[in-house]
């Protein structure tokens, strides 16, 4: 599991995020102490590092010089400073992106996925999704049950890994939106409502019509 | 100065020149000169006083339009007293003299209320900075609430941070080149920005966002774009229809680039349309809606004007609203 090193002086903000961090599956590690952050990065071996601006003592831009040669994890700079000298300077200064607060944790959650990505210490996802009788595989887009299988197109196969991930519990349309709005494609009720449709008409081919149910009013179960 | 101004104003010395020289004239007539000899020095006389009185008024209006030209060139008027050249004649240095002091008295209260205006900014720049930090936490801890409250919780919150952002790029307006950073960037990255930063409230309201054609370079401030973007987008969610859709697509225009957002929202009364950039100005619909500050379209065309954007709004009441902005070609960002 990749380690997430936190730096931020605030503590509520600092112990819900490393509390969120943990349930995605990440390990955190925590910084309480402000002083020689560096050795403590080099002694932990961090996959990534949250880095705030605003710190007690040395501020997060020097910090982040040296960190850099500390230790060879990529840096996202959280911070309430928004000007645009600042983000400049951040990224110049060897940070991999650059996130103001207050930040919405679907959003936090995705850009800490890509900089993983590219830094090529994403996490091994479990690609197999069991529920029941079904099966999914996540890298391949498959769905099978009984030695059926069928192939769902990129909104299907996110809604049916919510529903999986969740399974037994009400999922709201709103929570499925939201798990499908990704940066450039915009889903919105209606859309929803069609991949729906396609999604039950495939588990109808691998003979299980009846998968999802509709709650009225709540959402969708599975 | 014109010469009717000066003779006019000259009209007492002149007159009194006039009585002196009838008078001598009188004198030497009674006291037996030649009138030949008194028409001659008649002339001379005349010759005289029109040379000295037109010297006077080239001089005077030199000397006025060198003060103008001094004037002119300065960038803040006030500090004129201190720019010009020593004055000629005791009256006029004496008349400097106050007036330099009323000056000097002047430039302490402008550097005094923009010494107090520039920490009210810094103050409200920080306040802002350090508000964020419990917004960021409050967040967090929705996220264990379960879903229609936790739904509901980050709506109210992301009003706060609505309201908060405009608080921020108010006092920013006051001094823009202090953050103005105009580059090089793609329009799509601004759409896609400001749509992450209103998520949960298009998801909210169930609103459909279309784009179309944002692969256009613009050369602007980002984080100004993506909040007077922001401000629209907010629009058009408070003040939509049955089935809303906010469609959000861009053109090139020569060298310009134009961004029309439009949404099929309830729209503006046309007598309205005309004051919705004004501060303060909420419309019919923003009243009996609530909540409504009337500052964001304020703050979008103040913005704009530091950016050089153009910005335009047009609206069928009740079928929907479009807001056109017009990035300006980077030839034409050296003047801004």
């Amino acid at each position: 599991m990749p380690k997430i090193m936190i730096i931020e002086d605030d503590p509520a903000i600092r112990e819900e995020l490393a509390l969120l961090l943990e349930n995605e599956g990440y390990t955190t590690l925590v910084i309480t102490k402000f002083t020689d952050i560096p050795a403590q990065a080099a002694q932990e071996h961090p996959n990534l590092i949250l880095l705030d601006i605003g710190l007690p003592g040395k501020d997060g831009f020097s910090l982040c010089a040296a960190l850099r040669k500390a230790v060879p994890a990529p840096v996202i700079f959280v911070t309430s400073r928004d000007a645009g000298a600042d983000e400049v300077r951040a990224l110049s200064l060897g940070g991999d992106d650059y996130i103001t607060k207050p930040y919405s944790v679907p959003v936090l959650l995705a850009r800490i996925k890509a900089v993983l990505r590219r830094s090529g210490s994403g996490p091994e996802q479990a690609d197999l999704l069991e529920a029941g009788e079904l099966r999914l595989s996540l890298t391949k887009g498959v769905v099978s049950s009984g030695g059926k299988a069928v192939e769902l197109s990129r909104n299907e196969l996110q809604i049916l890994a919510c529903l999986m991930v969740h399974t037994g519990q009400i999922v709201s349309r709103a929570d499925l939106i939201d798990a499908l709005w990704d940066n450039q494609i915009y889903i919105d009720d209606n859309t929803l409502s069609v991949n729906m449709t396609r999604l039950r008409g495939k588990l109808a081919e691998i003979g299980l019509p009846d998968a999802i149910k509709t709650r009225r009013g709540m959402g969708y179960q599975l | 100065m014109t010469l009717r101004e000066f003779l006019s104003n000259r009209l007492k010395c002149i007159a009194l020149q006039v009585i002196c020289v009838g008078l001598a004239t009188l004198f030497l007539f009674t006291t037996g000169t030649q009138p030949g000899v008194l028409v001659i020095l008649l002339i001379v006389f005349l010759l005289v006083f029109l040379t000295v009185n037109m010297l006077d008024f080239f001089q005077q209006r030199a000397r006025l339009l060198e003060l103008k030209s001094i004037l002119d060139g300065l960038d803040r008027k006030y500090l004129f007293t201190e720019c010009v050249p020593q004055p000629k004649g005791l009256f006029e240095q004496r008349l400097f003299d106050l007036v330099r002091l009323a000056g000097r008295d002047m430039t302490g209260a402008v550097s005094d209320a923009q010494a107090s205006q520039r920490e009210y900014r810094e103050y409200v720049e920080r306040w802002v900075h350090e508000i964020k930090t419990p917004l960021t936490a409050a967040r967090l801890i929705c996220r264990e609430l379960d879903g229609g409250t936790r739904r509901k919780l980050i709506a109210e919150l992301s009003q706060i941070e609505a309201h908060v952002e405009r608080a921020l790029f108010y006092a920013r307006a006051e001094n823009p080149e202090q953050d103005c950073l105009f580059r090089q960037i793609e329009l799509e990255e601004i759409v896609v920005r400001a749509i992450e930063n209103h998520r949960s409230l298009l998801i909210q309201n169930c609103i459909q966002v279309e784009t179309e054609g944002l692969d256009c370079i613009v050369y602007t401030d980002e984080k100004w774009a993506v909040f007077i973007l922001g401000q629209l987008l907010q629009n058009a969610a408070r003040y939509r229809g049955e089935a809303p859709v906010i469609t959000i697509s861009a053109h090139a225009l020569g060298k310009q680039v134009r961004l029309t957002v439009s949404d099929n929202g309830i729209g503006i009364p046309a007598h309205e349309l005309p004051r919705v950039f004004d501060r303060g100005f909420t419309g019919s619909s923003g009243r009996s809606r609530g909540g409504s500050t009337g500052m964001g379209l304020y703050l979008c065309r103040k913005l704009s004007g530091f950016l050089g954007l153009g910005l335009e709004i047009a609206s069928k009441e009740g079928k929907q609203t479009t807001v056109t902005l017009t990035f300006p070609a980077k030839e034409n960002l050296t003047k801004l």
